[in-house]
């Protein structure tokens, strides 16, 4: 047996969400009613009027408070299961949290005294 | 589960200080605020150099369970990329100070990207090697992007971070197929070749996979198109370690990995690994050298020559694959790269002293044109004069460092009967030739163009040029010490 055959399930289930899928849509365009009006046929924005183009610009601080999110959200990541593991892990789990707490502290540091945490 | 050895952290330790160094030269940044920097290239030099004498003492072993090595190619990587890192942060100090653009985030993000390089030299585990490699790569995308007004830089970093993303989820795509039919990301469990029998053409199109990322990387042709405008828009010191010091990093994970596949598809010399591997040789030695030629841009043209390098450095590689001369292949390609580290670092460091200071955003199209150089020998003879040295380094003309290189990767390269691609490396060398003494007569036999202004001047980049000079010159003269280092480092390489 080859190593790609004991993917053959896998094979079979992507090839039915395939077939599944494009199925629902066809059957419904072939077989549902076809009534277009000007309301329908204009872009579903949450229910409110369309307005203005999609395509617009953010502000580029969204984009600095979104990096650092993930940076934070990374370290919750890790401390989560050590904070469970930590009798096990001893001092020598410790040190190493430590060691990682701390570079990102030094990049807190780094980032609130640079300014990139003033929204104004 | 493994426990964490003292060995583990200390073995570690030049990637650590590499990195600790980029923490403080960021927090220098922000809380010493005098305006004054000229002490962070200083800095940076310092934490280089203390991080390449750590490497230099550090005991050998494995680290992390087999995932990292610490031996003695490691260490002769770190030191190479920690000499090219206080080059270029030297040159940089100049070339930033007069344009108003020294930051301590430049030197802590060359400092990260060493540190990524460093770890590279390491990696013994693909999983490893991608992590450094995009510590690596990320911090010199961000390097590329440093003058960010300028149309050519902003181009440049774009296409970088692009083609080097794409080149990395090629990597990781090709680690996942080498897992796939060996059950491990180790290298040393890789070169025991497929679990199964029917495992070895998905052997081979993963490490076909892994090798196409690294080409990426080393700008191997087919995989070279984005290096010369990523080169030529990129500022000129980040270009100089740029081209240095990836290199470098990328080359060592390159053969480790290269004599992992070898092992592991039976190591044959007609296999289909290494013929691959000749063909990008080949390619590479012969586009790089003749598209170097029609370039007016001196940085251009070195971007070019970038990849010619590679060319030959890969016909080291290849020539490693057989046992018994793998020592004598190996130690020519560490040779090898720690003389072009010098020299490529030299190079830019003249054409950045001499660009032109102008706007960003409206950069003269000439900037590092061939006529820039025009009568140089006599505005700034010393000047000339270690721009010469450069480029005879670079074209392989004795007794420079250059040459010695050369001559020990084509030896290998013969002693492993690949006699029609050493006579190509000498071929295109000799065309490589033209290039760089166009150069030469440029500065010494044309007049200079009316009201060209003199270029930058400084007492670091002085010293910089100075050292480099000297590098290249003792690797030349006196390459026995360096060349010793060398086949110590390549023969704990299996």
């Amino acid at each position: 047996m080859t190593p790609l055959e004991s993917y053959f399930p896998l094979a079979v289930v992507f090839a039915l969400a395939l077939v599944l899928g494009l199925a629902l849509v066809g059957l419904a365009a072939l077989l549902g009613p076809r009534r277009p009006s000007r309301v329908k046929e204009a872009p579903f924005e949450c229910g409110s009027d369309p307005v203005g183009d999609a395509r617009g610009r953010f502000g580029v601080k969204f984009y600095v408070i979104a990096l650092l999110f993930v940076v934070f959200d990374i370290e919750a990541v890790f401390i989560y299961p050590w904070a469970v593991q930590v009798r096990e892990l001893g001092w020598n789990g410790f040190a190493t949290m430590a060691v990682f707490a701390a570079t990102l502290v030094a990049g807190l540091a780094y980032v609130w005294k640079k300014g990139a945490l003033d929204w104004e | 589960m493994p426990t964490v050895s003292s060995q583990d952290v200390l073995a570690l330790a030049p990637v650590a200080i590499l990195a600790l160094g980029g923490i403080a030269l960021l927090l220098s940044e922000v809380f010493l605020t005098s305006g004054k920097r000229g002490y962070q290239a200083f800095l940076t030099v310092l934490f280089a150099a203390t991080a390449g004498l750590t490497a230099f003492g550090a005991t050998p072993g494995k680290v992390f369970a087999g995932q990292a090595t610490a031996d003695a190619f490691s260490a002769f990587v770190t030191i190479t990329v920690s000499f090219g890192l206080a080059l270029a942060a030297l040159v940089s100090a100049s070339w930033l100070d007069a344009r108003g653009a020294e930051r301590g985030e430049f030197y802590a993000l060359s400092l990260f990207a060493a540190s990524g390089m460093s770890l590279l030299g390491m990696a013994s585990d693909l999983l490893v090697a991608f992590v450094a490699i995009e510590i690596m790569s990320l911090s010199t995308y961000a390097l590329a992007a440093w003058m960010r007004r300028g149309k050519k830089p902003a181009e440049a970093a774009f296409k970088y971070f692009i083609l080097g993303a794409f080149s990395s989820a090629l990597l990781l795509y090709g680690t996942s197929l080498v897992f796939g039919a060996t059950g491990s990301t180790l290298l040393s469990d890789v070169a025991r070749g497929p679990l199964q029998a029917g495992g070895s053409a998905l052997l081979s199109a993963g490490l076909v996979l892994v090798a196409a990322g690294l080409a990426f990387k080393v700008a191997a042709v087919p995989f070279h198109v984005w290096t010369p405008d990523v080169y030529e828009g990129a500022p000129t010191p980040v270009t100089a370690f740029m081209a240095a010091g990836v290199k470098t990093a990328a080359f060592a994970i390159l053969a480790r990995t290269v004599l992992a596949a070898y092992a592991a598809t039976g190591g044959a010399a007609d296999s289909a690994f290494p013929r691959v591997l000749a063909v990008l040789a080949l390619l590479t030695m012969l586009v790089g050298n003749l598209f170097a030629v029609p370039q007016r841009s001196v940085k251009r043209m070195l971007a070019y020559s970038s990849i010619a390098h590679a060319g030959y450095l890969l016909l080291g590689v290849l020539a490693a694959g057989l046992p018994a001369v793998r020592e004598r292949a190996l130690s020519g390609v560490l040779f090898y790269l720690a003389s072009y580290t010098a020299s490529a670092i030299g190079a830019f460091a003249v054409v950045g002293a001499l660009e032109s200071n102008g706007q960003p955003g409206d950069e003269p199209a000439d900037a590092w044109d061939l006529e820039r150089l025009a009568g140089l020998s006599r505005r700034r003879p010393l000047l000339a004069f270690a721009m010469t040295v450069f480029m005879l380094s670079l074209a392989g003309v004795p007794p420079t460092a250059g040459f010695v290189a050369k001559l020990l990767v084509f030896q290998a390269a013969v002693g492993a009967q690949y006699l029609a691609l050493a006579v190509v490396g000498v071929l295109t060398s000799a065309l490589g030739a033209y290039y760089y003494l166009r150069v030469v007569v440029y500065m010494y036999m044309r007049p200079a163009a009316e009201g060209e202004p003199a270029g930058v001047t400084s007492p670091v980049l002085s010293v910089a040029l100075a050292v480099a000079v000297a590098a290249v010159v003792v690797l030349g003269i006196g390459s026995e010490p360096v060349a010793s280092l060398a086949r110590a480092a390549a023969a704990v390489v299996r």
